[in-house]
């Protein structure tokens, strides 16, 4: 019952996303400075339609997951193409086929993963892959360097960033590898003031993942990624061991690595002094974060309408800055909503990791989302200047096949552990139940 | 681990939370400021393809104006007909560009935008009515041909002012350039001439006039006769300068020399109207840095004068412990050089102070804006900027200056029939050139136009360069400005 229940609201919810969605297209398309031609139309209607192949898939192999991620995930999905479209329209079919790829990747998923702890078995299969996407762009033939950041691989006519999928699949490793050592890593041996601190072997990890985004950082010039890692680590070690000091450690070891990155490059130099005061520069160095001011600003509170401002003066607009054109032409009740949906995909994310009963699954499902919710905050914060610019894809509203996909894939694993979740619960239910009636008989 | 979930839970909260108050910040509460920006060509966007007022010399000479497109990306085109005559005074309105000039001060009003809410507005939407504004400058557009006209094609600029209001007659600088290209719906031809116009070695986007700024040379000694007058260092008859070709301040060994090695001094009246640089130069010393810059800054150095046109200059002075610890440049500065500098602006507010007795109107170039239906919307009154000298101090200056176009260097200044004031001013460059500088007014008794004009970079170094080269394009400018006036 609780099954058909989630799937039905998973079907409104995601029609109600379609509703908005194709409003906002129509908006855009009808406004005066955007002129989308007639024949991108029929591709929002693929990306929609994908949607709802989503939903069918999930029906048939996670029943009783969670019914509002997919929902939530395809209204972002369609607010993104909408503006993929409404700034370069030669994007907007290749989104629409990422988005295709990207659905179909969430499928495949849902059946090559039957049960989450499956997953936990090959943990050191996953670490040597993550590692090895994480460090794939560095080969000297395949890595391409793209706007300064060496961060793409090319196989043939396919460039995609590794990064991206080694996220999730180091968030694998990590939540096998820490279940197994929460014991030992969460023994407290010294004590420092307040903080009980493991044996110092112990941090060990820490320092590797420490030394692996550092790596990231300077190897391949992306702080945001660099950063996403560490948090990423720092946050599942913290919540499989409980213990606050790996935290404190972690900050401590952050601040270390973020002097250092300051001291010794000058594009991490030029973001921190961007990040202070745009405006010395605002033609050079300032620009494009002095853009996305200028575009958010000039959206206020109510936004310009959709296709009626011009956020193509933004650099790099479709893919780390899209937030900007949305706040433009949405205005803040636009971004405000666009915020709404991460909070509401995080807090559905840990309201699966508290509910799932295996630990693993736990640790993965508080990971994967960390993922999410870390991921959007790094990048609207950069964009609206809350936080130093550090380059990164915007989970499902960026243009881009590799982000698109992997986080496709980060949502059915959590709908794969919802699923095993519930299915736990109404097996333990039912033996309850039989045990209830055998005890009356 | 459910803690810890939780907890991560209310910090990714916390995260998104600043994200919202932040996004707050940005869009509600600096959003105006972000809007204005200069940066932001947003808000050009926005008025180019509305109608927009028209800008109209004092005579009714239309220099801006909006017209419709025959079709295309915009509806409406700016054109300016009288070319490079206004350039620095309308300034441009462009979609590549921004806009400058009165264009940009009196936007609000000449998109239709001053003084309404956004509910008005919407009424107004749906009436179809516009609010936009016509402005009228207060420059007589034959007073600022002749002032282009007499410059010619040399480098400089001429600016005159009515002492009594502080309205702008003449705002011309050489080179100049026509905003209509740059204003231009085609974009690839506005860019196109904006480049061209960047990559001029002369320069004409710089509206010299009040956005560059020079030695002002021996026009300033009128401010050091003045800092000498009102502090009682300098009596008019009994204080007199030893007759010398050099003068060597204290701190050091090098001395300053008259122009060709002349032999000067004596009274006040006879050191200005052969512009003395001796004794001016121990005048400095004597009234004291303190003084000199007071006295500077009584008549607007070091400050923006305002104008109302954007990014005007402001004319500095060095500080006063800058020059305690350096006399021989004080010395220099009170001749007008080394430490001083001046926009051609500030210069023609000198004069005009002296002027208009010893008070600096508060310059401007909007006279009215008047709606569509031809009623005055808004009128500039003139209001008082600073106080340069007292009224008697102001008269003595005035009647110095009068000699010095009667009987000194600036004879060539004099409006036929007119009792006019003059200083003259060469600001050596060191190179054989100089920069040919003159300041003046008419007439003396009741004065209506103050003027100042610059011609850079002349041939000769000789105090009279400034009354060969510059002395009769102000006086053509007097007189121009006296019959505008009349």
């Amino acid at each position: 019952m609780i099954t058909a229940r989630r799937r039905n609201t998973e079907l409104g919810l995601i029609v109600l996303g379609a509703v908005i969605t194709a409003a906002i297209y129509t908006l855009a398309s009808l406004g005066t400075t955007a002129d989308l031609p007639a024949d991108i139309g029929p591709f929002l209607g693929v990306v929609l339609a994908l949607l709802l192949g989503a939903h069918v898939a999930t029906r048939r192999l996670a029943p009783a997951g969670d019914g509002v991620l997919l929902p939530l995930a395809g209204l972002l999905n369609g607010l993104g193409y909408v503006w993929i479209a409404r700034l370069d329209e030669n994007l907007a079919a290749l989104q629409a086929t990422w988005t295709a790829v990207g659905v179909t990747a969430f499928v495949a998923t849902l059946v090559v993963v039957r049960r989450s702890r499956d997953l936990e078995r090959y943990r050191y299969t996953f670490m040597l892959i993550g590692v090895g996407l994480l460090l794939m762009p560095l080969l000297p033939v395949l890595g391409k360097t793209v706007n300064g950041a060496r961060i793409w691989v090319g196989l043939g006519p396919v460039s995609f960033q590794p990064g991206e999928f080694a996220k999730i699949i180091l968030a694998i490793f990590f939540a096998s590898y820490l279940v197994e050592k929460r014991e030992v890593l969460g023994m407290g041996a010294n004590r420092l003031g307040p903080l009980t601190l493991p044996e110092l072997r112990h941090f060990g990890p820490v320092l590797v993942a420490w030394a692996a985004s550092l790596v990231v950082m300077t190897a391949q010039r992306d702080l945001g990624s660099s950063l996403l890692f560490f948090a990423l680590f720092v946050v599942m070690l913290w919540v499989a061991t409980e213990r606050a000091s790996y935290l404190a450690v972690s900050a401590l070891l952050f601040a270390a690595g973020a002097f250092a990155a300051w001291s010794l490059f000058s594009h991490v130099q030029e973001r921190i002094s961007v990040w202070l005061d745009p405006w010395v520069d605002a033609s050079g160095q300032g620009y494009q974060v002095a853009q996305a001011a200028f575009a958010l600003a000039w959206g206020g509170v109510a936004g310009t309408g959709p296709g009626l401002g011009s956020p193509d003066r933004i650099p790099l607009v479709e893919t780390d800055f899209i937030f900007a054109a949305i706040g433009e032409e949405l205005g803040l009740f636009g971004a405000a909503a666009v915020l709404v949906t991460y909070m509401l995909m995080i807090g559905t994310g840990l309201r699966i990791a508290v509910r799932a009963q295996v630990p693993f699954n736990k640790l993965l499902a508080a990971g994967l989302t960390a993922i999410l919710g870390i991921q959007s905050f790094i990048i609207i914060g950069g964009v609206i200047r809350l936080v130093p610019l550090t380059g990164i894809t915007l989970p499902f509203v960026s243009y881009g096949g590799s982000s698109l996909i992997a986080n496709y894939v980060l949502l059915a694993l959590l709908i794969r552990i919802s699923d095993d979740s519930a299915q736990a619960e109404a097996d333990a239910g039912g033996a309850a139940r039989s045990l209830a009636g055998t005890g009356r008989r | 681990m459910n803690r810890q979930i939780r907890r991560l839970g209310a910090a990714l909260l916390v995260l998104y939370g600043a994200l919202f108050v932040q996004l707050n910040v940005i869009q509600v509460l600096r959003a105006d400021a972000y809007n204005d920006n200069p940066n932001n060509t947003r808000a050009i966007v926005r008025d180019f393809n509305q109608p927009r007022g028209q800008i109209v010399a004092a005579d009714g000479t239309v220099l801006a104006r909006s017209v419709p497109t025959d079709g295309g990306q915009f509806e409406q085109r700016r054109e300016y007909p009288e070319g490079e005559l206004f350039g620095h005074v309308t300034g441009y309105f462009s979609f590549i560009a921004g806009a400058d000039g009165v264009e940009r001060t009196y936007n609000d009003a000449l998109a239709g935008r001053a003084g309404t809410t956004s509910i008005d507005d919407l009424g107004e939407l749906l009436q179809g009515e516009s609010k936009i504004a016509d402005v009228t400058l207060t420059i007589p557009t034959e007073v600022q041909r002749v002032a282009r006209d007499s410059l010619g094609d040399r480098r400089g600029s001429v600016v005159a002012l009515d002492p009594r209001t502080g309205a702008v007659l003449a705002l011309w600088s050489f080179p100049s350039y026509d905003p209509t290209v740059i204003s231009s719906v085609d974009i690839e031809a506005a860019q196109q001439a904006r480049n061209e116009v960047l990559a001029d070695e002369a320069n004409p986007l710089l509206a010299r006039s009040f956005r560059e700024t020079y030695f002002p040379g021996s026009t300033f000694k009128v401010v050091t006769a003045t800092a000498g007058l009102s502090s009682g260092v300098v009596d008019v008859d009994s204080t007199t300068y030893p007759r010398s070709s050099e003068y060597v301040p204290p701190l050091t060994r090098n001395p300053i020399n008259n122009f060709g090695g002349s032999v000067c001094g004596g009274a006040l009246f006879d050191i200005l109207e052969v512009s003395c640089n001796t004794a001016f130069a121990q005048m400095g010393v004597d009234v004291g840095a303190a003084t000199l810059v007071t006295q500077a800054e009584a008549f607007g150095f070091n400050q923006v004068p305002p104008l109302d046109l954007p990014g005007v200059e402001p004319s500095p002075v060095s500080d006063v412990p800058s020059f305690e610890r350096n006399t021989p440049v004080l010395a220099m500065t009170a001749i007008g050089q080394n430490a001083v500098r001046s926009t051609p602006l500030q210069m023609a507010l000198v004069a005009a102070g002296i002027a208009n007795g010893g008070q600096v109107l508060t310059p401007h170039v909007m006279n009215e804006i008047r709606d569509q239906e031809g009623q005055v919307v808004q009128r500039w009154e003139p209001s008082s900027w600073t106080r340069a000298a007292s009224p008697q101090v102001a008269a003595t200056v005035r009647d110095a200056m009068v000699g010095v176009v009667e009987e000194g260097t600036a004879t060539r200044l004099a409006v036929p029939g007119v009792a006019t004031a003059g200083k003259t001013g060469t600001a050596q460059l060191g190179n054989g050139l100089s920069h040919a500088w003159i300041i003046g007014f008419a007439p003396a008794e009741a004065p209506r136009v103050a003027v100042a004009v610059i011609v850079e970079a002349q041939p000769g170094a000789s105090e009279q360069t400034g009354g060969r080269v510059a002395a009769p394009i102000a006086q053509a400018v007097l007189g121009a400005g006296l019959q505008a006036t009349a």
